[in-house]
Parts: C-alpha cells; sequence; structure tokens
C-alpha cells in the first residue's frame, strides 16, 4: 500500500496543478479554488496514510529513468522518518494555506495561475522530499526556486516585484550550482547518486575531500535557505503575496537547504570541518537576522529577517549533528511562521494593504482572533516557555551546547543572545500592531474565515513542544522516531543539567519580553514620535540588513553592469555590429559606384568593350615579347 | 602566293580598326553602327581567308562562308530591330535609348 500512498501524494498536486494552468481559465472560479484545495489535502490525506502504514525505512522505486551506461537512475522515493515528518507537515500547512488563499485572493482575476503554481509547488516539494536519488532531488529543488521565482513576481505589473523575483531566481541559482557540481563530483566519486547508498559510503573518502563536498552542498543550501551571504534575496521576495511568504518563503520551501544538510549528514558529518562551517554560517545567520529584524518597520519584512534567523538555528542544530533537534524546529517554526504570516495576511487585508507597522495598532480590541492566534505565534517564535518554539530552539541550544569546544560554546553564546533578540522584536511588533491606537479596521466575510484558518496552527504552533518533550518530561515522540536514523545521535545528558538550560533559555526570552514591554508597550507614543524623525546610523544600519544589498551592489552589480556596458557598447556595438556594418556600407558603396557605370548607353559599353580588347591584347603581346 | 601572309594580316588589322571606329564614333545612327559592325567582321573574315591561303588548308574559306551566312541572319535580325527602335522613339540615334542604367 505505501507506494500507492506516495504516488498518489505526488500525483494529486501534480494534477490540481495542470488542471488550473490548462483549464483553470475555462472552470469556474469556485471550481478551480475547491479543486485546488482538495487536490493537497488529498495529498496530506496519502501522507498521513502513509504514516499510519509505515514500519521502516524504506526505498520505493517506481520507475526506471536513466539506465544507459554507468549512470542508473530510478525514479524511487525514500521514506524515512525525516521525509515522513517533512511530508506530512507540508501537507497540512499548505492544505491551510491553500484554503487561505481562496479567501486572500478573493479580488485577484488571475486565480487559475495562483492555484496553478500554488500546486505545483507542493508537488516539487513533496518530490524534493521523497526524492531518493539526488537528481530527483534535484528536480524538486529547481521546481521550488522557480514556482517561488514565479510566485514572488506574481504581480508582476509592477516593475520592483518582477524584480525581487529576478532577485530571488539569480541568487538562488549560485547555490544551485554549487549542488550540481557536487553532484557531479559525487557520482565521479562513488559512481551512484542514491542518497541512501553516498551516505553509507562516505567513509571511503579521504576528509579533505568530504570536507569540500559538504561545503558544496552548505553553498547550496546556502541559496535556498537565505543564509550569509546568500540571504538577500528573501526580504525581497515579501513582494509576493501573502500567502506565497508564508507557505513559500515561511514554512517550507527556505527550509530546503536545512532538510538536504539534514538528509546527507551521515555522509558530511564526517568532515568536522565542514560541520563547524555549518554551525557557523548557521550562528552568524540567526544572529544577523534577528538583528535586522530588530529595525524594520514592514510587517512582513520582520517576519522576513526572523525566518532568516529561525533557519540559522536550523542550520547551527545541523551543523552540531543534531538532526532531531534540527528537524523539530523545522516543524515547529513552520507552524508558528506560517501562523505569524496569516496573522501578518488578516492584518494587511483589514488595513487596506498598509503594511508599516507604525502606522497600526490597537488590532487587539477589533481583531481579537487574529490577535490571540499572533500572540502564541510570537510567543513561539520568542520562545517564551512551554511554547512549541521555546522546546524546539532549547534542543538546538542544548545540542550545540554539549557539543563542547570553544567553537561551539561561542556559538551557544551566540545563540543565546540572538533568542534574547528574538524576544525583544517579536514583542516590538505584537506591542506596535495591536496595542493602543484606534484600532479601526476594514472587515470583510473572507476576513473572519482566514482568521479561523489560524487557529489549528496556533494550536499547533502552541503545543508542538509535545512532539519532542525533554527527556525528564517523559521523553520525545520525535526523538524515538528519529532514533534509526544514521545521525540522529542521541543526547546523553543529565536532567539537571538539561532543566538549567532551559531555565536559561526561558529567563532570556521573558527578558526580551520585558524589554519590549518597556519600550514599546508603555513608551509606545514616544516610539511613534521618534518613527517620524529620521532613523539614526545604526537604525539604518540595521534596516537595511547591514547594507548587504549595497555591499553586493558596490562588489558585484556594478563591476558586472560596468563589464556589461563594456562589451555592449565597446564589444558588440563597437567591434562586432561596427565591422558587419562596415562591410555591408562597403559592399553597398562600391555597388553603387560601379553601378554609375552602367548607364544604359551603347556607346560606353562599346568602348568599355573595346578597351577590355585592347587591354587583353596588349597583355598577349607583352607575352610574346 | 604572291601577297605575304603579313600584308594580308596588315589590312586585316586596318579594316577592324576603321569598323570599331565606325561603330565607336557614329552612335548616331544605329545603321552607321551596324555597318561599322560588318567591317570588322569583314577583317575577320580576310584574315581566316589569308591564313587558309598562307598554310593551304581549306579550313578558313569554309569558315568565311560560314561567317557570311552567320552575318545575314545577323543582319536581318539587326534590321528589324532598329525598324522597331524607330517605330518607338522616332529616331535612330543610340544615346536615346538609355532606359537600361542601372
Amino acid at each position: 500500500m505505501l507506494p500507492t500512498y506516495l504516488t498518489l501524494m505526488l500525483l494529486f498536486p501534480l494534477l490540481g496543478g495542470l488542471t488550473c494552468a490548462l483549464a483553470g481559465r475555462k472552470l469556474p472560479r469556485t471550481l478551480v479554488e475547491v479543486f485546488a484545495c482538495a487536490t493537497v489535502w488529498g495529498s496530506f490525506l496519502c501522507a498521513v496514510l502513509a504514516a499510519a502504514a509505515y514500519t521502516a525505512p524504506q526505498v520505493i522505486t517506481l520507475a526506471d529513468w536513466f539506465t544507459s551506461f554507468d549512470l542508473s537512475i530510478p525514479i524511487s522515493l525514500y521514506l524515512d522518518p525525516l521525509s515522513l515528518s517533512m511530508t506530512v507537515m507540508i501537507g497540512f500547512v499548505c492544505g491551510l494555506i491553500h484554503v487561505y488563499s481562496v479567501f486572500y485572493m478573493r479580488e485577484d482575476q488571475d486565480y487559475a495561475r495562483y492555484f496553478a503554481l500554488l500546486n505545483l509547488f507542493v508537488f516539487a516539494m513533496l518530490t524534493l522530499v521523497l526524492g531518493e536519488t539526488l537528481p530527483l532531488l534535484y528536480l524538486g529543488w529547481e521546481g521550488v526556486g522557480f514556482c517561488s521565482y514565479l510566485l514572488i513576481g506574481f504581480w508582476y505589473a509592477d516593475p520592483a516585484n518582477a524584480d525581487a523575483g529576478r532577485k530571488a531566481f539569480i541568487t538562488t541559482r549560485i547555490g544551485d550550482v554549487a549542488l550540481m557540481i557536487a553532484l557531479a563530483w559525487l557520482f565521479q566519486l562513488f559512481g551512484t547518486l542514491s542518497v541512501t547508498k553516498v551516505n553509507g559510503m562516505g567513509f571511503l573518502m579521504p576528509g579533505s575531500v568530504i570536507t569540500m563536498l559538504g561545503i558544496l552542498f552548505l553553498i547550496a543550501a546556502m541559496g535556498k535557505s537565505a543564509q550569509m551571504p546568500l540571504m538577500v534575496w528573501l526580504p525581497d521576495a515579501m513582494a509576493g503575496p501573502t500567502p506565497v511568504s508564508a507557505m513559500i518563503h515561511a514554512a517550507t520551501m527556505v527550509t530546503a537547504g536545512v532538510y538536504l544538510l539534514a538528509r546527507l549528514l551521515p555522509l558530511i558529518g564526517g568532515s568536522q570541518v565542514a560541520l563547524a562551517a555549518i554551525a557557523v554560517t548557521g550562528g552568524l545567520t540567526a544572529f544577523y537576522g534577528a538583528t535586522c529584524a530588530l529595525a524594520q518597520r514592514d510587517l512582513k519584512r520582520v517576519l522576513a529577517y526572523s525566518t532568516i534567523s529561525q533557519i540559522g538555528y536550523m542550520m547551527l542544530g545541523v551543523g552540531a549533528g543534531a538532526v532531531t533537534a534540527a528537524t523539530f524546529h523545522l516543524l515547529v517554526h513552520a507552524f508558528f511562521k506560517a501562523l505569524l504570516f496569516l496573522g501578518a495576511g488578516c492584518v494587511i487585508a483589514a488595513m487596506h494593504h498598509e503594511q508599516d507597522i507604525y502606522k497600526m495598532g490597537g488590532l487587539k480590541r477589533s481583531l481579537p482572533l487574529t490577535f490571540w492566534s499572533f500572540l502564541v505565534g510570537a510567543a513561539c517564535l520568542a520562545g517564551i516557555p512551554f511554547t512549541g518554539g521555546f522546546f524546539s530552539k532549547d534542543s538546538i541550544l542544548l545540542a550545540v551546547w554539549l557539543k563542547g569546544g570553544v567553537l561551539y560554546q561561542a556559538l551557544y553564546l551566540l545563540g543565546l543572545l540572538t533568542a534574547l533578540i528574538t524576544a525583544f522584536y517579536s514583542f516590538r511588533l505584537v506591542f506596535l500592531v495591536f496595542a493602543g491606537g484606534n484600532g479601526h479596521v476594514h472587515r470583510s466575510s473572507g476576513l473572519t474565515v482566514m482568521q479561523l484558518v489560524l487557529i489549528p496552527l496556533a494550536i499547533l504552533g502552541l503545543f508542538g513542544g509535545l512532539l519532542d518533550l525533554p527527556a525528564y518530561l517523559g521523553g520525545g515522540y520525535l526523538s524515538a522516531f528519529f532514533e534509526g536514523l544514521p545521525a540522529g545521535d542521541l543526547l546523553k545528558v543529565s536532567h539537571e543539567q538539561e532543566i538549567a538550560m532551559q531555565v536559561l533559555a526561558g529567563v532570556v526570552a521573558l527578558l526580551g519580553l520585558a524589554a519590549a514591554y518597556f519600550r514599546y508597550g508603555k513608551g509606545r507614543a514616544e516610539r511613534m514620535r521618534e518613527a517620524q524623525a529620521r532613523p539614526s546610523a545604526l537604525i539604518g544600519f540595521l534596516a537595511q540588513g547591514w547594507y548587504f544589498d549595497k555591499l553586493y551592489h558596490l562588489v558585484l552589480i556594478r563591476p558586472y553592469q560596468a563589464c556589461a556596458g563594456f562589451f555592449w557598447e565597446r564589444v558588440d556595438h563597437g567591434v562586432i555590429d561596427a565591422s558587419v556594418d562596415g562591410l555591408g556600407s562597403g559592399l553597398g558603396g562600391a555597388g553603387r559606384l560601379l553601378g554609375r557605370w552602367s548607364t544604359g548607353k551603347v556607346a560606353v559599353y562599346l568602348i568599355s568593350f573595346a578597351a577590355g580588347g585592347a587591354l587583353i591584347l596588349g597583355y598577349l603581346a607583352w607575352l610574346a615579347l | 602566293m604572291s601577297v605575304p601572309l603579313s600584308h594580308v594580316l596588315i589590312v586585316a588589322s586596318l579594316m577592324f580598326a576603321m569598323g570599331l571606329g565606325c561603330v565607336v564614333a557614329w552612335r548616331a545612327n544605329v545603321i552607321m553602327m551596324l555597318i561599322g559592325i560588318e567591317i570588322m567582321l569583314n577583317a575577320v573574315m580576310l584574315t581566316f581567308v589569308g591564313g587558309s591561303a598562307h598554310w593551304g588548308i581549306a579550313d578558313g574559306q569554309l569558315f568565311s562562308l560560314m561567317l557570311m551566312a552567320l552575318t545575314s541572319a545577323e543582319v536581318s535580325l539587326a534590321l528589324a530591330m532598329v525598324v522597331y527602335l524607330h517605330r518607338r522613339k522616332n529616331t535612330v540615334n543610340t544615346d536615346q535609348f538609355d532606359s537600361m542604367k542601372g
């Protein structure tokens, strides 16, 4: 039964996507919406059934794809705890977001394109997660990138949106190149591209090769998961519709990099250098994202930077070798970040598409349901004790601390500092958007349903900790589930130490909350006044994302444009076009010149003829002499 | 053979030059140009006949007979065209017929 479930899980969204793309414009709108949602929920149902039927990790080969020469790539799927938990999460979150989209996009005329892309995205993401061979994974990888590009630029009539789409596509492409190189190299080394086989053969290679492979996969993950230094595309990706931001740029696609590294951890875990590089990337990115989120004024950009930061945590977890903790955080993050984005979508819809948080306020009274859900999401993000985010973030920090060594302990402290900042900016958002103010909103019937979608996500975020409770509370379901994974090394830690760590993390989160309360809750009026003034240098630095965009513009884009200008104006126009044009005009001129000779007068021809004959005769006479 | 070949060739080339001069210079009248062409052709025939007499081979004489037939055919065509041209523009001046300029 398992192969049937998995095949159907993939085929449902593909069917939905193709139907919407090919016939969506001819079908009635309601039918398209219902069909698009039904296919994703069908896919989720298959995932649940597969989970029920699941017993042990299993490779399921559906068909042969390449069999020529040495290269053998079957279309095969790999179901293990990692991919199973991902598929269930993807089906559920994407299903909810599809329902939400129906109401969010009610005014938009391009519903067929929207739902086609959304469904195709689900298909590509499931392919990425389930693919047993790396080329299949790569196809899914590119598929999600492509759908993401089209959805960021969904409202392409505005050039800024189209530019954001292109930026995302080009930036992630840099990572994709690294992935492509890594795949080719893996095939050259091992003669196979099967994930399970490659994972078991890492010990055959010298450490330096594994390190290089690990770095290449890390670069791929940097692009897709918006890690430093390839993170610049994610804040701009908020140009897309809000449900798209929730689904692709928060909950699912951007975690693909983390998933890739977790998937290949048995291979690259053989190199401590690669692991350290992953951990450092994650730690720095987490800090970077959190600091940038502090200064943003756009509601969605705050959430975008918080996504960058949270994915940094996941990378940190993978770098510490803790796949369970990273996946735990990945799942919980998917729930609460989708919740936050969808809540933000409700706020934006209610505020006539105003996104500046300094122009909001008082929504606590007018949108109570959104407020409570958003509060839960923010609490999870901040890691307030006993929410899902608290347990998952703490398990990562614990794993990093236990890894030992100066580097990891420094990263632990950085992570703790980031947690403090995270709590602060999460509640800055809550206080600015929901407290004070007049709370005047624009209501519509769709808004009610959109708010209802938030409830299941809020429950999952709040109680997500139950997935993997710490050992002193009876042990975790996820840890037991992941025990069989080759890299899922369980942490042996005393209960006292674990409790001490969690108390510390909880205190840090509450400190951040208190600081946010004093600064933005009590001092709200003052902050509002400050917001009118010109921002200070530090705020500007953070608001612009540490000026990374400007740096890249200066270091990469300007020289590139100068090069392009040179090649365009000097080489293409100046040399190639000019030589071809010159040849053409030269021949034309010669033709006109010679054409003057053919006057149509018989006499001229005759004289020319006679002169030619005389020349030939003279030449012959000269030869004879 | 009382006349040496060189004399024949000199007379022939003089005739050819005069014919060519007539064709080039007298373009106000297309009939005079035709006469010039005839003179040039006659010069060629004279060369053939002279060569034939010099080497004692009949080929040159045969060829000059063929040339006579060819010339008469050519002249009949050319005169027909002259009549046609005269009808069109009421003139036989070749400079008036320059519609084929490039």
